[in-house]
Formats: structure tokens, C-alpha cells, sequence
């Protein structure tokens, strides 16, 4: 492989040029009509347009995709995560056109892809799931019949996107007189992030652990799973903060685990980088929840832990080499390793949105420290796509190292010109469950909205008032500056002859 | 130059002299000796010098981000981000007297983000409870329910479905 294409935008395409550029492999880009200086086209060799900004018209254009493939000349295409990553249409597309998607086969994309038949696969590798409908309940199915079938199950319930991903198309249905309202909301945003409005149901555990296991597989057969990484900090059900290894998990948990997420994915014939969820109930038990079959977002705590660039060995595997890595010593963490998703939300004020331009960025750096981002001074955070910026990884030798860095890394963090979830971090590290690590995914959710629970970042009056000096000494010397420079200046030229006049 | 700054809940009145190289800082009641140096357009490196105090001399690293209303600055500084307004002398006025209490009055729905209006839940004339919702606006892929803080009745809806708005946009007003 000597040119690949990355289709997609943002920190996961700057992250797979970086991949790229380290096997000496050339690198196209895509970008939509916003996205022309975004950071991903600026440092790729070659970047083309594909559209206008909505992401159905350039980021989804399978069709454009692939033209600027062939034009390009391109003979690999690496698909990031969300887009197209795992979308059956588009892999079989590359394949059709004679080009290497990097990623698993169509058909185990299409086979994991719905929710229900990747639970049936589940089951025939004898690994437990959670009780649930087996089949998917299309948009026609009328109220009665979902409220029939939810009985049965029991409540609370989740209510969740059989094409869905990233909490998008979810809803937790506490009683039967929330399913209506619930059921709604879930399948017009599951039909607006996915054209599949169908859905299905499970049991609700109420306070699980969310584990997952990273996978690689090869062609000839070899799957090596790695180390768990633990998911439970969620807000609206998308993880915010993953870390590896899990301190839920004990050795031996860990071996059952990554055996179980390995004989799913032999049991289906998995190849290239894929992860296996579960949820890890407070008794032990755990199920398997879902394989997304793609790289995940949160893959960087993974490579601080084992030292495997995950993507290098996505692009190894796609061109047949063999996964000839130590099994044992993906299975064995060095150290802690943590990771913030940093989003363009406002915190303060429920998290909305908050795009714009970036005016300035100092980024945290040191001993111990990964930042991620596809974000910089002077850029545009576009409204068109999914709001995260950056992730920020530390790695340390103890868990609590790794918190104590990142601490640090947040403080060093400056965005500025849009509101960051920076604050909401900090609150975080700081709190005594998290630190202890006694949580589940419901924490979030319960902590917030727990009664006299204040704002997330509390300013005392002494930097109140450091703030106000501050932007008095601005203002004063940017209006000072204009006065000094109306004085004559003095000929850097009549200065230096001056000078040699002396010699 | 003196200058009218409000932070959190307070309006702080500002006086900034030159004294040779530093600057002079007179901020509620106190005065501080700083060392303003500018390491960016809207960054700073101060250090801090309590008037007459032998404390230790303190290094603020500051850098500001100008908002969309001219004045207001956000403020970032040891890890904190501090909204700030600034006005010249006497620009933020007296609170009139007899005005409207907080709370009362009509509540103008505005969009708090550019995006797309998905769903419109209620009409004209509607009566709605508080923490009703009232319409969803789509940005960033995730949908926002944007609710009622008090019970009411619709005066008017500005905004139809698929609709896109700008932030600040006016949606619907509920008195």
C-alpha cells in the first residue's frame, strides 16, 4: 500500500495521516466545503473536496468518496470512526472499486452492525447478553405491540438504535407510561443519525460497569485480544472518560473477559481492529453488549498501556501481514493510562454546543502527556459535525500518577474564543468516588443532578479579582501601545551605522 | 484610566497609572504594583506585587478571548475561564428603580447555538407548564429540548420545523 485515503474529518483523520506518515505511506484527505483549512486537509499530501458542509452531502457521499479515490490514485482507504466506518455499503464499494478498506469485511460489518443478530452471534459463542428482544422492532411496529413486548422484558428498560452507536438513538425508559414519548425521540434521531429508525429493547441493569475489550484479527485467522479498557464515566450515554486497565477487574476476570470478546470474534470470523462491550454488573456477572467494528475513539489509553499503534497495525493487517504480536503481553497493562474527551459544550450551561472560532489554544505538553486534536489556533469549530475536539491521554505508573498528570495537563489546557468541557474535568478528578474509582455509568448523570450541586467551575473573589486587573492591564497597555508607536522610532539602519562608525 | 468591570456579581471599578516600567493598579480599596508583560495579542504575563506587602511576588499568566458584544472578554487564568464586561466609568449605569423583578415578565425563547429547528411542540395561544418543552433545535448532531422556566401562555412562535437559526435567533416568546 503506498496512498491511502482517509475518509473523514477532525482529530481521527490527522491521527491516521500520523500513522501513515510514520510507515512512509502518502496520505489523501477529504474535506467539505467548512472544513477547506481544517487541520486533517493542512497536514495530508493531497486533499480534495467532496461537498458541501452537511455531512449527507460530502463526509456520506460513498459515491464522491470513491471517485476521489480512484483520481487520486490511492490503493488503500482508512474510514476513522462514525461516517462510514461502519457502514457495509461503503467497505463493499472500496472493494468493488478495487481498493483495500482498511477495517473488517462487509459482511461482518453488515453481521455485527445489527444489534440483535450481533447478540445472536454472542450467544452461539456461549458468551451471555443481556435479556432483550431478539428481533428489531421497525418503525411500523405501533405503540401497543413495542409496550407488549416491554412487559415482558420488565422495566426499566433501554430503548436503543438497532443501527445506533455513540448513545445516539438511546433512551432509558424507567415505566410504560415514558415509552411513548421515549420511543418517539429515539427513532427520529436514530432515522436522522442512521436513515434506520428500527429499535430494540433491553433489560436495564441498574448500576453496570462499562468494560470493553480492543481486538485485532488477522487473515489467517489469529485474534488477539488486549487489555480492558473501562467506559463508565457517560454523560447522555457517550463515554467522556476511558481508562486501562480497569481496577473492576481482577486477573481473572480479565482472562474470562478477553476470551469471551476473542470467541465472539472467531465465532464471526473477524478481521482487521474491532471491540467487543460488556457490561460488567456489581455481582461479577458480565454481558456482551454490542462489537463495533471499527477503531474506537478511545483506542489511544490502549496503545499507552500495551505500546501497540493500533492504526499501524490496522494498515499492516489490511495489506496481509500476520498479527504476530506477544499475546501475553497485550494482556499485561504497563502502568495506568487516561483520557478526556474534550468537546466544544458548554458545561455551565447544560452542555450546549458551542462552536466558533478557536483565538487561541495552548496545548498541555510534559512528561506523560498525548493530546489528540484536530483543533487549532485560529480554526473554526464547525456546527455540521460531532463536537469533540480533542482527547487528551496521560499515562502515569499508578492510576493515581495518571490522574495527578492529567490534572496538571487540564490546567495547562487554554481554549480560547468557545467554552470547552475543560471545567467539567476538573470537577471530575477532583471528586472522591471518581478518585476511589467507585463508580458505574449511571454516575454522571447522578452526580450532576444531585440536589446543591453547584456550578462546575467555582471562581473565588481573589480571582475575581486578578481577572478584572487582568483585563484592566490589557486594555490599558493595548491602548498605551498605539500611543508609544506615534513616537518618532528611532532608524534600526542610522542605529547600526552609528555602531560601526564606533569600530 | 479607570474602568468599570463586571465579574461574577460584581462591578469592580478599576484604576490603572503608569509608574515608570510597572504599573500601578488601584482595584477594590487595595493597590497593587504589576509587571505587565504582553507575550501574544490578547496573552500576558503578569507578576503581581501586593502594595506594601512582603508577600512573594505572584506570576499570573493571562490570556483573553474577545466575545461577541464589544467589552467582554473572557478571562483565562490559573486553569479558570472568568467571563468578564468592561465598560468606561460609569457605563453600566444605576438599577432602576421600580424594574421589573427577576422572574416576571415575558420569557423570550432564543436559540442558544446555531442550528436546525426539528420539532416545534407547541402553538400560539398554547398554555404550557414550566420545564414544558417547547421546541428542539439540532446542532452538532445531538438535539436539545429548549423547555419553559415558568408556566405561561404562547404569545408567538417565530420559527417553523426545519428552519435553520442563528445563535441569539428569536424562537418563541411565552408570557
Amino acid at each position: 500500500m503506498k496512498k491511502i485515503l482517509i475518509a473523514n474529518r477532525g482529530e481521527i483523520a490527522v491521527r491516521v495521516i500520523r500513522a501513515c506518515r510514520d510507515m512512509g505511506i502518502a496520505t489523501v484527505a477529504i474535506y467539505s466545503e467548512c472544513d477547506r483549512a481544517a487541520l486533517h486537509v493542512r497536514l495530508a499530501d493531497e486533499a480534495w473536496p467532496v461537498g458541501p458542509s452537511a455531512p449527507r452531502e460530502s463526509y456520506l457521499r460513498i459515491d464522491a468518496i470513491i471517485e476521489v479515490a480512484k483520481k487520486s490514485g490511492a490503493d488503500g482507504v482508512h474510514p476513522g470512526y462514525g461516517f462510514l466506518a461502519e457502514n457495509e455499503d461503503f467497505a463493499a464499494a472500496c472493494r468493488a472499486a478495487g481498493l483495500v478498506f482498511i477495517g473488517p469485511s462487509p459482511e461482518a460489518i453488515t453481521l455485527m452492525g445489527s444489534k440483535t443478530a450481533a447478540r445472536q452471534a454472542a450467544i452461539k459463542a456461549g458468551v451471555p447478553v443481556v435479556p432483550g428482544t431478539e428481533e428489531p422492532l421497525s418503525e411500523q411496529t405501533s405503540d401497543a405491540d413495542v409496550l407488549a413486548v416491554a412487559g415482558r422484558i420488565g422495566y426499566p428498560l433501554m430503548l436503543k438504535a438497532v443501527a445506533g452507536g455513540g448513545g445516539k438513538g438511546m433512551r432509558m425508559v424507567p415505566s410504560p407510561a415514558d415509552l411513548p414519548s421515549a420511543l418517539r425521540a429515539a427513532r427520529s434521531e436514530a432515522q436522522s443519525a442512521f436513515g434506520d429508525g428500527a429499535i430494540y429493547l433491553e433489560r436495564r441493569i441498574l448500576a453496570p460497569r462499562h468494560i470493553e475489550v480492543q481486538l485485532l484479527g488477522d487473515h489467517y485467522g489469529t485474534v488477539l485480544p488486549f487489555v480492558e479498557r473501562e467506559c463508565s464515566i457517560q454523560r447522555r450515554h457517550q463515554k467522556v472518560v476511558e481508562e486501562s486497565p480497569s481496577l473492576a477487574v481482577s486477573p481473572d476476570l480479565r482472562r474470562r473477559l478477553t476470551s469471551a470478546a476473542a470467541a465472539v470474534a472467531r465465532t464471526v470470523g473477524y478481521t482487521n481492529a474491532g471491540t467487543i462491550e460488556f457490561l460488567l454488573d456489581t455481582d461479577g456477572a458480565f454481558y456482551f453488549l454490542e462489537m463495533n467494528t471499527r477503531l474506537q475513539v478511545e483506542h489511544p489509553v490502549t496503545e499507552m498501556v500495551t505500546g501497540v499503534d493500533l492504526v499501524q497495525w490496522q494498515i499492516r493487517i489490511a495489506r496481509g501481514e500476520r498479527l504476530d504480536l506477544d499475546p501475553e503481553s497485550l494482556l499485561t497493562p504497563k502502568a495506568h493510562a487516561i483520557e478526556c474527551r474534550i468537546y466544544a459544550e458548554d458545561p455551565d450551561r447544560g452542555f450546549l454546543p458551542s462552536p466558533g472560532r478557536i483565538q487561541g489554544l495552548r496545548v498541555p505538553q510534559g512528561p506523560g502527556v498525548r493530546d489528540d486534536s484536530g483543533a487549532y489556533e485560529g480554526g473554526e469549530v464547525p456546527i455540521f459535525y460531532d463536537p469533540m475536539i480533542s482527547k487528551l491521554i496521560t499515562w502515569g505508573e499508578t492510576r493515581d500518577h495518571a490522574i495527578a498528570r492529567m490534572k496538571r495537563a487540564l490546567a495547562e489546557y487554554e481554549v480560547r474564543g468557545i467554552r470547552t468541557t475543560i471545567p467539567f474535568f476538573k470537577w471530575l478528578l477532583d471528586d472522591e468516588d471518581f478518585k476511589a474509582a467507585r463508580f458505574d455509568t449511571t454516575f454522571i448523570d447522578r452526580k450532576m443532578g444531585a440536589p446543591g450541586a453547584g456550578p462546575l467551575q467555582i471562581v473565588d473573589a481573589a480571582h475575581e479579582e486578578l481577572a478584572v486587573v487582568a483585563a484592566a492591564v490589557h486594555l490599558f497597555t493595548r491602548s498605551s501601545a498605539v500611543v508609544a508607536t506615534s513616537a518618532p522610532p528611532v532608524s534600526v539602519w542610522k542605529q547600526t551605522g552609528r555602531i560601526e562608525a564606533l569600530r | 484610566m479607570t474602568f468599570e468591570i463586571a465579574a461574577g456579581n460584581h462591578v469592580h471599578t478599576v484604576t490603572v497609572v503608569r509608574k515608570g516600567t510597572l504599573l500601578q493598579v488601584a482595584v477594590g480599596g487595595r493597590t497593587m504594583v504589576v509587571d505587565a508583560r504582553r507575550v501574544g495579542d490578547l496573552a500576558l504575563s503578569l507578576l503581581v506585587v501586593p502594595d506594601g506587602a512582603s508577600e512573594p511576588v505572584r506570576s499570573v499568566d493571562v490570556a483573553l478571548a474577545a466575545q461577541r458584544t464589544a467589552g467582554d472578554f473572557d478571562v483565562h487564568l490559573a486553569g479558570l475561564t472568568i467571563p468578564v464586561q468592561v465598560r468606561q466609568a460609569g457605563g453600566f449605569g444605576r438599577p432602576k428603580k421600580g424594574s421589573a423583578a427577576p422572574g416576571t415578565g415575558p420569557q423570550r425563547i432564543a436559540a442558544p447555538m446555531p442550528g436546525k429547528i426539528v420539532r416545534v411542540l407547541v402553538s400560539a395561544g398554547d398554555e404550557v407548564k414550566a420545564r414544558q418543552g417547547l421546541v428542539v433545535v439540532e446542532a452538532m448532531k445531538m438535539e436539545n429540548e429548549l423547555r419553559a422556566a415558568r408556566d405561561g401562555r404562547v404569545r408567538e412562535v417565530s420559527v417553523v420545523e426545519g428552519q435553520s437559526v442563528d445563535a441569539g435567533a428569536l424562537l418563541l416568546v411565552v408570557e
